[in-house]
């Protein structure tokens, strides 16, 4: 096949996979792992008293003890600068009215009281974004999984499936949520055409719904477009998750003569955990951010029943004048996925596994 | 790495060269030189050298249109030359208030604007009133009441470039199949209706065939002819007055056109590619709609249509609603006589308002224009004095003249009618409660002042 | 070999994947109709005739040449420095212990909760108080250092084995040596897939690219294609026909870039087994 890159890489790689392979199967999963070398070898018995050796441990410990700030350093400049201050800037904003043309003014936390008692959409936008969330991301998980695994059976033509599945996630948007529309047309569109044949073809008159002119059936349309426009980046992200997976725990599992359920079970699913963490943590985040899929496909229409909580800020933001509310509405978002993004990291340790687990 | 990856590599590296040797978009390229050494041999121009910055939305049609009028000026002021400012429509509100927010001097000297009230009461522009007064430019020739929707307190602000005088689009062919007199500009909502039962074909429960599209956010036209509004003042409301029986009525006749199937539903239009689309392909046999769509259907040569005044209530008065986007001076202008020369000369017969008005853009703000042959003289549509008709009796009401009026309109009042453009709800379910939403909103924020 | 459960998963990947590609199949085929067979009932996939001018229009009506190079160069510009810090920073956060490491890293994942219209504006006035409107400079900086990428990586790196760095450590290598010459190039599927999302995201970034530029010569393709979407009217085969011009060059990448997810497979030689 191809060309590997530096030889010895290739080899360590070979390596620890056989390694770690035994291992694994005679322990399970586990964190059960040699304790970290503190020091290189070289300073681990050292002769006592020699100045020379004080002053590289000198020196080693410091390294030891800034270099995480030198690897750091490149990329918390930029990010202090383009993400952190506006973060902040935008938390000092959501105590202030600001109609972006005039000076703000500080109302405090009454923004926020104002919000949650007297906003008459807030609990509607609020609830939109709820239903989205939890009506996509379970889904989107599952498919992607279920996708990335299916595409990692050495399936032929898998590069082709490959590719399929994941030309949504290249396609723009606006020109995805434009054909979505005239898919979701209730009368000439051809989700509801190969729907009524569907129901002909086993002789039941069904009328499907009209999709897009529905406050019942609107969020759903919005669902099936995200789902459509996303999975494929999540199988992606997974497809290079399980390439972490050692082949050799599957073959020492067929030796065992565990079926493939008992493999998924027990091998892939625990290996990938680290993928699923980062797979449902950034699925809650974006879902509870979901904004243009509404914004262009139905406006967040029929009678607000696609606004959803990022839509709403951007309404307040810029076609409202109401950037300190919008700043505000952007706060108690956060407030919603800080809480379910902190209760996944503390309930990490449950279900994620981790090679490298450092502590 | 193999072969077939270096191919695809190579495509789109020619892609990329051909995209790069494309032609050069329309307007500039041949006609910047040639005005160039026009401006140069002008000998010592009136005025000191000016560069002014022009902001607008649109099309890339439409931003060529923009630089055919800015070249057009600069044939008599070599002085001027022009900067532009350009974003898609929905976006670039979103852009010119991100720069008002941080960097307020990047505003242009000239803007497209709506509403312009709302941004007037925010002191960023500039108040026109006095370079009125001064250079004499004329307002009586404006539409009447279109000013308003350019005025705070008193003063004028913005000149509307446009005015929405809606009219009645009819397809000739669908109204020979189904054997039907073409509609004429005395037309009564009874009318409307008896052809719109011929004109609506049906598949079962589906309709294949719509007599009419007209987007939903247009019910102002029904409620005003019924003799509605939706606020008691638009100026400085204190309460909802869509609970009126007049304005009932208007609200239920559109319901109706929908609930009957005549009228496509507000969703399935924008689905199908707005009213544009349905009507030149004839899923809808008329469409309530500006003069925007007239160089649209002229260009499609299989299409034969014409226009009529829109259908009156029997009985009723012959209303429309005004409103258009005004040009604006930014009162952060470093150029703001230049701007107002340029401006009292794109809203002028003559100026930039003939040369919108020939291209088949607008219907224009200004009388004498719309009166000329600048609107007049082109033959297609054959019966276009009925935009005159409209223009002639359009009034406020469909827009409201307050700072907070885009929030109500799409926080409550929008989502709310919505539920009558779906289907789900009737006007005497929905209107108490939108009544009572709106009253509720007007008070949190002050109204009346 | 012919087992009844793979003939099952392909008729049923096969079935998804019409579903994934009917939209899309829609978009090719309107990119080629004349403007007024776009919306006529029933739907025609085959369009008749077939307009290739369509092409020739979205190219011409904007200078789509610069549009296309200006996009190249700031998605090609973020991907690289992304994923150059973010690896950096990953590394640290997966490998090294300091002081208030997981504090920055809570922060790292707290940014990304905040939607962005909220955080444009500071961030407008960021770029603008350096002097950048208008430049590469403020298309490219802001969008690349993001925590996304860093906490992608991070994951990855926890995945591999720390035997592997003890065994450097041991033969005296620095963390720079290991960043660098172990834990990167056994990256290459993370690193590959990561670069595939960060070029895309940029590809199709549409606000940031319009607010932070002024002039025709510096704006990108989506800011183009936007405009086809007018008030009153959307130019649905130009917008379409750009659209699909706009997918080709990221989807060869992406059919390029996703050897190397398939990299471990054939080396473990699981492939076609």
């Amino acid at each position: 096949m191809e060309h590997e890159g530096p030889k010895g890489v290739k080899d360590t790689k070979h390596e620890t996979r056989e390694v770690r392979g035994r291992e694994g199967i005679s322990t399970g999963p586990s964190r059960l792992r040699a304790s970290r070398a503190s020091a290189p070898s070289a300073l681990r018995d050292p002769e006592p008293r020699n100045p020379a050796y004080e002053r590289r441990l000198r020196w080693y410990r410091w390294q030891r003890r800034y270099e995480g700030y030198f690897f750091l350093a490149p990329n918390i400049t930029g990010f202090l600068l383009f993400t952190a201050f506006p973060v902040i800037a935008s938390l000092a904003l959501s105590m202030f009215r600001w109609d972006l043309l005039t000076p703000p003014v500080y109302v405090g936390a009454a923004q926020f009281r104002e919000l949650l008692f007297t906003d008459p959409q807030f609990a509607r936008v609020a609830l939109n974004t709820f239903y989205f969330t939890f009506g996509t991301v379970p889904l989107r998980v599952i498919l992607s999984l279920a996708l990335a695994l299916a595409l990692n059976q050495g399936l032929r033509g898998t590069t082709a499936y490959r590719v399929v599945y994941f030309m949504p996630v290249v396609t723009s948007l606006v020109a995805a949520a434009l054909v979505f529309q005239w898919i979701f047309n209730g009368n000439f569109g051809i989700l509801n055409t190969f729907l009524r044949n569907l129901g002909d073809l086993f002789g039941l008159r069904i009328s499907p719904p009209d999709w897009l002119n529905s406050t019942r059936w609107s969020m759903p349309a919005v669902m099936i477009l995200n789902l459509w426009k996303n999975v494929g980046f999540t199988m992606v992200i997974y497809l290079a998750g399980l390439q972490a997976v050692p082949q050799e725990l599957y073959e020492a599992a067929e030796v065992d003569g565990g079926g493939a359920w008992a493999k998924f079970r027990h091998i892939t699913l625990p290996m990938v955990s680290p993928t699923t963490f980062f797979v449902v943590i950034m699925s809650l985040i974006w879902a509870f951010q979901v904004f243009e899929e509404a914004y262009i496909m139905t406006k967040g229409g029929p009678a607000f029943a696609t606004t959803t909580l990022v839509y709403y800020i951007y309404l307040n933001a810029f076609r409202w004048s109401r950037m300190g509310k919008a700043a505000a509405l952007a706060w108690l978002l956060f407030a919603v996925i800080f809480i379910f993004t902190f209760f996944q990291v503390r309930m990490q340790r449950r279900w994620v596994h981790y090679e490298a687990e450092r502590e | 790495m193999s072969r077939r990856y270096l191919y695809l590599l190579s495509a789109l590296v020619i892609m990329a060269v051909i995209a790069s040797c494309a032609p050069v978009p329309t307007a500039p390229a041949p006609e910047a030189p040639a005005a160039a050494p026009a401006s140069a041999e002008q000998p010592a121009a009136e005025g000191a050298p000016v560069t002014l910055t022009w902001g607008f939305w649109g099309s890339p049609e439409e931003k060529a249109s923009h630089e055919r009028v800015a070249e057009e000026y600069m044939k008599t002021h070599p002085n001027v030359k022009f900067e532009y400012f350009f974003a898609p429509w929905d976006e670039y509100f979103t852009t010119l208030k991100t720069r008002w927010a941080g960097d307020p001097a990047s505003i242009p000297d000239v803007l497209f604007l709506w509403p312009t009230p709302s941004y007037a009461a925010t002191g960023v522009l500039e108040n026109l009133q006095p370079y009125i007064e001064k250079s004499g430019y004329d307002l009586s020739d404006y539409w009447p009441y279109l000013l308003d929707s350019a005025r705070y307190e008193g003063s004028v602000y913005g000149l509307p470039r446009d005015i929405e005088a809606h009219a009645l689009y009819y397809n000739k062919k669908l109204f020979d199949e189904a054997g039907l007199a073409y509609p004429t500009d005395d037309w009564t909502w009874d009318d409307l209706v008896a052809a719109a039962e011929k004109l609506t074909k049906r598949d079962g429960d589906r309709v294949t065939q719509y007599a009419l599209g007209m987007e939903g956010g247009k019910w102002a036209l029904w409620v005003g002819q019924a003799g509605g509004i939706m606020l008691d003042d638009l100026t400085n409301p204190s309460k909802c007055t869509l609970d009126t029986p007049e304005a009932m009525k208007g609200l239920q006749f559109f319901y109706d056109l929908m609930d009957k199937g005549y009228a496509m539903r507000s969703a399935t239009l924008g689905q199908q590619g707005g009213d544009a689309a349905v009507f030149e392909t004839g899923q809808v046999a008329m469409i309530i709609q500006n003069s925007s769509r007239v160089p649209v259907f002229n260009a499609n040569s299989n299409l034969d249509y014409d226009v009529a005044a829109v259908p009156v209530m029997a009985g009723g008065k012959r209303y429309d609603f005004n409103g258009g986007a005004a040009w604006v001076i930014s009162a952060r202008s470093d150029n703001k006589e230049a701007a107002w020369e340029f401006l009292s000369w794109l809203q002028s017969k003559g100026g930039g308002e003939s040369m919108y008005t020939r291209n088949g853009e607008i219907f224009p703000a200004l009388r004498s224009v719309a009166n000329s042959d600048d609107f007049l003289a082109s033959p297609k549509p054959a019966n276009r004095k009925a935009f005159l008709l409209a223009a002639e009796a359009a009034q406020p009401g469909g827009f409201a003249y307050f700072p907070e009026w885009d929030e109500l309109s799409g926080s409550i009042i929008g989502p709310q009618l919505d539920r009558l453009w779906a289907g789900e709800a009737t006007p005497a379910e929905v209107v108490p409660e939108l009544c009572k939403a709106v009253n509720q909103f007007l008070v949190n924020n002050g109204y009346p002042k | 070999m012919l087992q009844p459960g793979r003939i099952a998963l392909h008729v049923v990947l096969i079935a998804g994947g019409f579903f994934m590609l009917a939209p899309l199949l829609w978009m090719l085929s309107t990119s080629l109709k004349e403007p007024g067979d776009i919306f006529i009932y029933p739907p025609q996939w085959i369009p008749d005739p077939v307009v290739w001018q369509n092409y020739l229009k979205t190219v011409s009506i904007m200078p789509f040449g610069r549009f296309y190079f200006n996009s190249v160069v700031q998605a090609a510009g973020v991907t690289v420095l992304q994923l150059l810090t973010s690896s950096l920073a990953a590394f640290a956060f997966a490998r090294l212990r300091f002081r208030g490491r997981d504090l920055l890293f809570l922060l790292y994942l707290g940014t990304m909760m905040i939607p962005f219209p909220v955080t444009m504006i500071p961030n407008f006035i960021v770029v603008r108080l350096l002097g950048w409107i208008d430049t590469f400079k403020a298309l490219i900086l802001p969008p690349a250092f993001s925590a996304f990428s860093t906490f992608l990586l991070r994951q990855y790196f926890l995945s591999l084995p720390i035997e592997l760095d003890d065994a450097a450590y041991v033969d005296g290598a620095s963390s720079f040596r290991i960043w660098w010459q172990i834990l990167l190039p056994l990256t290459g599927p993370a690193v590959a897939t990561l670069a595939i999302f960060t070029f895309l995201g940029q590809w199709n970034n549409f606000l940031w690219p319009l607010i932070v530029t002024n002039s025709e010569h510096m704006r990108t393709l989506p800011v183009g294609l936007a405009a086809f979407q007018g008030q009153y009217r959307v130019e649905w085969h130009l917008l379409m026909a750009g659209s699909v011009i706009a997918l080709v060059p990221v989807l060869a990448i992406y059919i390029i870039g996703q050897k190397w997810f398939v990299r471990g497979i054939t080396l473990t030689g699981m492939g076609g087994r």
